[in-house]
């Protein structure tokens, strides 16, 4: 058989299809031999000529990212059929929403505590008895 | 192409495939004959068969969830070519990370102010000492700084820390979201990675060296994804949710984000700074204002 690009074995692909590993197999550089049940998978979901038409349309340099996105995604659809990887984006997606609702409410607190201490402090308070009416501008008038 | 003598159009599938659109066609209910581009997406990434041998060993309750699970997976996709719903994921964790952050610096921020209500309280102790020109206790030093006119470079920090906390919490993501490295950010997960926080759970097992972990860098995040954080967190979740919410629900909720501690303890040292910036400069106007208190404030 011929040598694959990183050793004399078939790559892992080749080895599962029993073809001929040729030195351009598009397969190689991404699906080592001792990696056999990445292959499998991605296989098994998506097919070999989805990934080749895959790998054919990125940019060479984007090709092992995108084996290893589909790998993880081919993974997570085998052990759960229904959600996939979806599942996981949308727990992260009600994560987010909860998150954001937290910020929001732990931002009111933080506004209405600050109020209240404006008016504590008499800031600005009509009703203020003891001669600190208008007391930011006085001061400014003198300093 | 329409069945002899019927009205039903051919689904989108069987359009595609240019053959007769039978009663029993399984990918009919799921794939419409007006939205011809679901179907391109989901059978360039499976193909019918694979989408077939899917649906085959399902319940029949769960087809119509795993149909929508995997038109959803081939349009991020199509959307993303290269990193597919790991990008999304990716982008999501981001975002969970900095509004982790977020709510730590309002936390901080939350936790002095009810210090300094909490020290407010005896109100009369204050305005006494005030009245006297008296230094107040140390601890009223951010009261009394609120109170007084600040020069420019105050009124930043003061925004900052207490009175506008929104706008802290915005610039923090502005620049986060703008000018983060994504090959060194928190959610660049590797072996180490991996050994080191144990709460990751959503985990690219493939890389060329070592099969429990990713060496796998989100290129495009940095090029393209770079937005405000309010627009992308109104824009993903309003754009992605709803077409999941509605049967997601059954998902199990599970606690897990990128948490980076170094990026948590910078924020909050931050954080931190500004409010001892604050006191500093309360310090040396202290005597001053006390004493302009003094000769203004009458006794009543």
């Amino acid at each position: 058989m011929m040598a694959s690009s990183y050793s004399s074995s078939p790559c892992a692909a080749c080895k599962f299809l029993r073809r001929k590993c040729n030195q351009d197999c598009i397969f190689a550089p991404y699906f080592p031999p001792e990696e056999p049940q990445k292959f499998v998978n991605v296989h098994k979901i998506f097919g070999a000529s989805n990934v080749s038409k895959f790998l054919n349309e990125v940019l060479p340099h984007q090709r092992e990212d995108t084996v290893n996105s589909l790998a993880y995604e081919a993974e997570a659809r085998i052990k759960d059929p229904v959600y996939g990887c979806v599942g996981a984006i949308s727990v992260l997606q009600k994560q987010l929403i909860r998150l954001q609702k937290e910020l929001d409410a732990t931002n009111a607190d933080l506004i209405s505590i600050t109020h209240q201490g404006s008016i504590s402090l008499g800031l600005g308070h009509v009703d203020h008895s003891n001669g600190f009416l208008n007391y930011p501008s006085n001061l400014s008038n003198d300093m | 192409m329409t069945l002899k003598g019927g009205t039903t159009q051919a689904c989108a599938a069987c359009k595609f495939q240019r053959r007769k659109c039978t009663p029993e066609c399984l990918l009919a209910p799921y794939f419409p004959a007006d939205q011809p581009k679901i179907f391109l997406n989901v059978h360039k990434l499976f193909g019918v068969s694979n989408i077939v041998k899917i649906l085959k060993y399902l319940e029949p309750s769960q087809k119509k969830v795993a149909m929508d699970s995997i038109i959803i997976q081939a349009n991020y996709r199509d959307k993303y070519p290269v990193h597919g719903c790991w990008e999304e994921i990716c982008r999501l964790q981001y975002q969970i990370w900095l509004m982790e952050e977020e709510l730590h610096v309002v936390y901080q921020q939350l936790e002095i102010c009810r210090q300094q209500q909490q020290q407010q309280l005896p109100h009369d102790d204050v305005t006494s000492q005030l009245e006297l020109g008296m230094a107040p206790r140390s601890s009223n030093a951010l009261a009394l700084f609120n109170q007084t006119p600040q020069p420019q470079s105050y009124n930043i920090n003061n925004n900052n820390t207490v009175a506008a906390p929104l706008s802290v919490s915005q610039q923090h993501s502005y620049s986060n979201s703008n000018s983060v490295d994504y090959n060194n950010s928190p959610l660049y997960m590797d072996s180490k990675d991996n050994a080191t926080n144990p709460n990751l759970w959503i985990q690219c097992p493939y890389t060329s060296n070592n099969s429990n972990s990713i060496t796998m860098q989100p290129h495009q995040l940095v090029a393209s994804e770079s937005q405000p954080l309010s627009s992308v967190q109104q824009g993903v979740v309003e754009d992605n949710y709803d077409e999941m919410h509605s049967f997601f629900d059954t998902v199990d909720d599970r606690q897990s984000y990128i948490y980076s501690k170094e990026a948590y303890e910078s924020s909050s040292e931050e954080s931190l700074k500004d409010t001892r910036k604050c006191t500093e400069h309360v310090s040396e106007n202290e005597l001053k204002s006390a004493a302009a208190c003094f000769s203004l404030t009458s006794v009543n």
